[in-house]
């Protein structure tokens, strides 16, 4: 009896794990594959799968469709556009495979095959994609449908191989400036006659302001992020207003570091006073980061933090209200006001064939409102979804080079305005003056990042921290990390 | 004949096929998630790599690129003094904790099942309770907590050189309760005669403690030992979460260094190069540790 045991046991066990072991090329939906809420979106759903006689079929994973637990406007604009997409495209099915970009998750999805065809990443993750062959080369489709000249050269820069190949095109663009709490403005008597909060200028009226917001409210006045690479990241853009340059390109291709540069040192010194002259800073700024930013300005408990026209609905998800926040321009500094831009991209599995990223494209024309060919219907669609889940309608980041695109955003806008302009307008106006947009700095961005972050953290937590000393070390820290770039 | 039998088949007897029948799928299981992956990490440190997929032999060009990092110091030198503090902060807790709860008559089960109850709390939720209770403002647990004595607020974690003793004591919280069991369990193990002898010559609770107690669960805590170096050795999850590495590199762990590879950077060579590395550090850890202990023992 125990010996039959023992063999129905044993192949059991054997059972079970060989059953865990899924067939190679098996590609499985990924992530969240949720179906449509709606009742007619299921319909249209079952619609599509008919076959059409003679045409290809062609599956598209979608991976920018909304969650389940969104809120209903989301999902009622998402299955209008999937039934107009369906009627013009009856052979391709759009399937629901959204997908968060994460880089735990990235990896073993792509290897194995199941990434969706489409899928948003964040603006640091391009070249590392591009470099690894995680994304799709999509010049040719680009150029086919003429979108290739037309995409904002910046932006298509960072999305493309040293070759000149494009992998992505760009979901939205953002370039830094200042988030301000309207509410803390106005306790503090910085408002003009019609409740506008002033706008800081420069890196000093940053830290007046600050100084009187503390002193009026008790609430800190300016929180720096100090957790992870956002410290950095902002940090490039204040030293590049203090005239800092952070690295030379060499005529071998080479890098020279130049962290520890005057400028940048000054800089540095500027932050450091803005926690021990001037104490105008959050408790802990070693917990403050992206996310935490944002809730004190939604919440109040903080007057001000760097951030950008992508950052305003995560405001409104940390339930701030319309009136209540402000965007000005990224403060200037001795040597000029800057604003660091970027995109983030939606990129392509390097799986998909070009009949899928093609539908894809054709869909996200709709949905997304992506490409230089987008219709105002689309654009105004767009802004009244936004406008019924409460968010802001803004002027849009400049991403195609199309005048007629830019013309039909400015109808929509004014159409669908819910937010005082003179509560973001200057921001705008600022970005497009020449030089005033600069790109972030070319050579290892990130470890830049992270070795810059350390400065500020150890500036912020010692008094008597030496920040020349520190400097010296991030500069030689940065070096080896951009001799070993070769 | 029986032996005859079993020499004949290559030494293979009925009852052994029967025991690799049921090791099988532990086997199995063990090659495709622990040995198969081993294996392919450490060929993959040998190799450039695109993504997963190697490009060509560089010998040890990773090894030499993970020791130059300007982190790698610090990460290694953190690494050890994680150890050290989870030594003196976290070896003798269980063994005491077991005693105490060995000791108690009335509510055993419940005390011996609440002092396992941290180690089921989820190791992010673990991490975020922490940072509530260490948060720097004023509305930090620890905050509200020293007011009530009238000292200032602190930025706990953000000292430098606090937050590694702090994370460790996170760490022994969520850990102590496990290896506290295994204690208990040695202990419930000791012979009755030996306290019996030891009371018929008189000897009190300390006594007992020092002369029985301890001596039989000795062997248990040397392995215990050698165990926490090596888990105390890969410790991420906490200085990630809670940290970062910060403030200024003064609790980032050498597996930190793995992760932002891995995850971070996409460069997979350099994650399993540097793997290597802490594999033979531990080996080398291990083989002296052995050393050291076996020579007592003689």
């Amino acid at each position: 009896m125990r010996k039959k045991l023992s063999v129905l046991l044993g192949i059991a066990l054997l059972a079970g794990a060989v059953s865990g072991c899924g067939s190679a090329g098996t590609k499985e939906p990924s992530a969240a594959d949720k179906g449509s809420t709606s009742a007619a979106a299921q319909e249209e759903a079952v619609s599509q799968t008919k076959p059409v006689s003679g045409e290809e079929q062609i599956v598209v994973k979608m991976g920018l469709c909304p969650l389940e637990e969104e809120p209903q406007e989301l999902w009622d604009k998402y299955d209008k556009d999937l039934k107009v997409f369906s009627e013009k495209h009856p052979n391709v099915t759009i399937e629901n495979a959204r997908y968060d970009y994460s880089t735990d998750t990235f990896v073993p999805l792509a290897e194995s095959g199941n990434l969706p065809t489409v899928f948003g990443t964040w603006f640091s993750e391009p070249q590392k994609l591009i470099a690894n062959g995680y994304a799709a080369d999509i010049t040719d489709i680009l150029k086919e449908r003429g979108w290739l000249d037309k995409m904002n050269q910046s932006i298509r820069g960072i999305l493309s191989d040293k070759e000149g190949h494009v992998y992505g095109i760009p979901a939205s663009g953002y370039a830094l400036g200042m988030l301000q709490n309207v509410n803390l403005f106005k306790e503090a008597g910085l408002v003009d006659e019609n409740g506008i909060p002033f706008k800081p200028a420069t890196w000093e009226d940053v830290a007046e302001y600050a100084q009187k917001i503390k002193e009026a409210t008790g609430t800190p006045g300016l929180c720096i992020l100090a957790q992870d690479n956002g410290a950095g990241w902002h940090f490039t853009n204040i030293a590049w207003d203090f005239g800092a340059e952070f690295s030379v390109l060499n005529e071998d291709g080479t890098y020279t570091a130049n962290v520890n540069s005057p400028e940048a040192i000054e800089a540095m010194e500027f932050i450091k006073d803005l926690k021990w002259k001037c104490d105008v800073l959050t408790p802990d700024p070693l917990s403050e980061n992206g996310g935490t930013g944002i809730a004190h300005i939604a919440s109040g408990t903080a007057a001000m933090v760097i951030g950008a026209n992508d950052a305003v609905n995560a405001l409104i998800d940390n339930g701030a209200m319309l009136g209540e926040f402000a965007l000005c321009p990224f403060p200037a500094g001795p040597k000029g006001q800057y604003s660091l831009f970027g995109g983030t991209p939606y990129m392509f599995s390097p799986d998909a064939t070009k009949e899928q990223i093609n539908a894809a494209l054709d869909f996200m024309v709709i949905y997304n409102g992506v490409g230089p060919d987008v219709s105002e219907d689309t654009l105004d669609s767009i802004a009244k979804r936004d406008a019924s889940l409460g968010r802001p309608v803004l002027p849009q980041f400049k991403l195609w080079d199309s005048p007629e695109v830019d013309a039909l955003q400015e109808t929509v806008i004014e159409n669908n305005r819910n937010m005082d302009s003179a509560l973001y307008q200057d921001y705008f106006d600022t970005i497009v003056k020449d030089g005033n947009l600069h790109l972030e700095e070319p050579a290892a961005t990130q470890d830049l990042y992270a070795e810059l972050t350390k400065v500020i953290q150890a500036v912020v937590t010692d008094k008597n921290s030496d920040v020349p000393a520190l400097m010296k070390t991030a500069d030689s820290n940065y070096q080896v990390i951009l001799d070993s770039l070769q | 004949m029986k032996n005859d039998r079993k020499k004949a088949c290559g030494g293979f007897s009925r009852k052994d096929v029967l025991g690799w029948c049921v090791l099988l799928p532990g086997v199995i299981l063990f090659f495709f998630f622990i040995w198969g992956p081993m294996i392919t990490s450490i060929k993959l440190s040998f190799f450039s790599t695109k993504g997963f997929q190697i490009r060509e032999f560089v010998g040890l060009k990773n090894y030499i690129h993970v020791l130059n990092h300007p982190d790698f110091i610090a990460a290694f030198r953190n690494t050890f003094s994680y150890i050290g503090w989870s030594l003196v902060l976290g070896f003798l807790t269980p063994l005491i904790v077991a005693v105490l709860v060995s000791e108690t008559v009335l509510f055993k089960g419940f005390f011996r099942a609440s002092v396992y109850f941290p180690a089921m709390v989820p190791g992010l939720a673990s991490a975020m309770i922490a940072n509530f209770f260490f948060l720097g403002s004023k509305f930090g647990v620890m905050n509200i907590l020293i007011s009530k004595l009238g000292l200032e607020p602190q930025t706990w974690l953000s000292h430098s050189a606090w937050t590694i003793p702090i994370i460790v004591i996170l760490c022994t919280w969520k850990g102590a309760g496990g290896t506290s069991l295994i204690y208990m369990a040695g202990i419930g193990g000791i012979s009755q005669d030996l306290y019996e002898a030891a009371a018929i010559d008189g000897a009190g609770y300390l006594k007992r403690l020092v002369h029985i107690v301890i001596p039989s669960v000795l062997p248990l805590a040397r392995t215990l030992l050698i165990l926490q170096v090596i888990s105390v050795f890969q410790i991420l999850y906490e200085p990630l979460v809670m940290t970062n590495g910060g403030p200024n590199n003064a609790s980032i762990s050498i597996m930190q260094l793995v992760y932002r590879y891995a995850f971070e950077k996409f460069d997979y060579a350099s994650a399993c190069a540097l793997s290597v590395i802490i594999c033979l550090t531990l080996m080398v850890i291990s083989a002296v540790y052995n050393t050291v202990t076996n020579k007592k023992e003689n």
